[in-house]
């Protein structure tokens, strides 16, 4: 038995996807603007209350926990309310500083090892010992990660072996590049079907989508034939 | 046969987008059954969750929008399945507002499992909510638990659940980020740098981001977009969202091949040559 919140949640969310792919008719459309302005006014309010939450969760009921330093956070966070406010919005300087700084101060004492020198021991690799395949491997990265640098060798004239190694390099990252591309349509194509698959599966879904399909092009149709798409689309 | 050459070269873009959206919806509604080989990273991500047993805990970690679940919702549920046979305990944290309503789904996909394996809430796993909303978050967590997290999603305090044995990052057995690139690097920077071991299930564009961290030793195993997720399906018998989607996703990448073939003709054909001839 299909339950009706289910069921509306599928209908209203298959409209509007559908409302969303309209855009492939090439034309402005009502229907697109919107789909994409629910989908703007659902994440906002969504984030708004789930932001609220998450500061009462932390804040309010840590500070009922005894947690005092937390008040801390509330006069930072009213404080930097004031941007909006023209006359006294120097306050709301304080706390962008601070928390610019708090992420700041995180982020660089453990990026230096994670981004940098982790990496950078990752390429120090036994090249003589393990088995083949390690081997293998170990000589790729080792060979690749030279090759490449030797691209970045600005300050000597690349010719003669450094030339040759620059232009070798030059091709790998051509070939990496390759790959990102590869794995960025993977993912692009894994989020259009996993939409779709969100329409197709279970069965009862299908007629659905076939119907909101038909509806949207149907509507398209009548009102480009009405020269109504230009004129209904809201003006960004 | 120039007219020909000329079409391949200058053809609208939205064919391509129109192609592959009929293409993809297609192959949903009538599947084919094309069959899937399982990579080696997938094998290495199965063989960590499989060594789990009843005394882990394990953070989840969802760091996706909902539109990035719809292309790792099958990574998500085959591995929550497996660490619910494993009957480990779970803790499933959320860092995007968007993935709040994600756990409810997750639970109720692997509900028959759960049923199976008697998993009790707070006892055997606990569902925080949007609890990771910054890098500050994060940190804070890894160093002092109970001092950044008080209550779950519900509204009840988290004292009296299994989360009382987690003091900070080292009291994880595991962590199980599923991600877009939220707070992953946070993730990696407060609690896998310190030694907390991790495995990833990224979407497609994240990969060549995240396989770095396989080399460095932070992540044990690194699950690739839907494709793994089908193909951990496929190792657990559990067949899911993702082996459903493998014959569109296969149709659809021979369609862009054919597609960047086409193109190159047109290229090579018509573009090049039209350009010598101007000179």
């Amino acid at each position: 038995m299909i339950d009706t919140v289910e069921l509306s949640i599928m209908v209203v969310g298959c409209f509007l996807s559908m409302c969303m792919f309209s855009t492939l008719y090439g034309k402005s459309s009502p229907l697109y603007s919107l789909a994409e302005e629910s989908y703007i006014g659902f994440a906002t309010g969504l984030s708004i209350v789930m932001n609220l939450m998450y500061i009462y969760n932390t804040g309010f009921v840590g500070i009922m926990g005894g947690d005092w330093v937390l008040i801390f956070g509330f006069i930072l966070g009213v404080m930097a309310l004031f941007r909006v406010y023209t006359k006294y919005s120097y306050v709301s300087r304080l706390p962008i500083a601070i928390s610019l700084g708090a992420q700041l101060g995180l982020a660089l004492r453990t990026q230096i090892y994670s981004g940098f020198i982790d990496q950078i021991k990752a390429t120090i690799l036994p090249l003589l010992s393990g088995d083949a395949k390690a081997i293998v491997y170990n000589w790729t990265i080792f060979l690749c990660v030279i090759l490449m640098l030797s691209f970045f060798f600005y300050t000597i004239e690349q010719k003669g072996s450094i030339g040759v190694s620059a232009k070798i390099g030059e091709y790998l990252m051509y070939a990496s590049f390759g790959a990102i591309f590869a794995q960025t349509f993977m993912g692009r194509l894994s989020l259009l079907v996993g939409t779709i698959q969100n329409f197709t599966v279970p069965p009862w879904k299908k007629p659905i989508l076939i119907a909101c399909m038909a509806i949207v092009l149907a509507a398209l149709i009548a009102l480009d034939k009405l020269n109504l798409l230009e004129k209904l689309t809201p003006e960004e | 046969m120039m007219s020909v050459l000329k079409h391949f070269a200058e053809y609208d873009r939205r064919i391509v987008y129109l192609a592959l959206f009929l293409v993809v919806t297609i192959m949903l509604m009538t599947p084919i059954g094309l069959p899937i080989s399982v990579s080696p990273s997938t094998m290495q991500y199965y063989d960590v969750l499989e060594a789990l047993g009843p005394d882990d805990r394990i953070l989840a970690v969802l760091n996706t929008e909902f539109s990035g679940y719809m292309e790792i919702q099958s990574g998500i549920i085959a591995s929550i399945r497996v660490m619910v046979e494993k009957e480990a305990k779970i803790c499933i944290a959320v860092a995007h507002p968007e993935a709040t309503g994600i756990p409810e789904l997750v639970l109720s996909a692997i509900k028959s499992t759960m049923d199976e394996h008697q998993y009790t809430y707070g006892e055997d796993y606990v569902v925080l909510g949007y609890v990771f909303p910054n890098e500050a978050s994060v940190a804070s967590a890894a160093q002092d638990w109970h001092g950044a997290i008080h209550n779950d999603f519900y509204g009840n305090s988290i004292e009296g659940t299994f989360l009382d044995e987690i003091n900070d990052w080292s009291d994880w057995t595991l962590i199980s980020d599923y991600t877009t690139g939220i707070q992953t690097t946070a993730l990696i920077n407060h609690f896998g740098l310190r030694g907390a071991p991790m495995i990833v299930n990224g979407i497609g564009v994240e990969i060549s981001i995240l396989a770095p961290y396989l080399d460095t030793g932070i992540y044990k195993a690194l699950l690739q977009s839907m494709r793994g997720g089908a193909e951990l399906e496929y190792l657990t018998g559990h067949p899911g969202p993702g082996m459903t989607a493998m014959d569109a996703f296969t149709i659809g990448h021979y369609l862009m091949i054919l597609l960047i073939v086409i193109g190159n003709i047109g290229y090579f054909g018509y573009t090049r040559n039209a350009g010598r001839n101007v000179e």
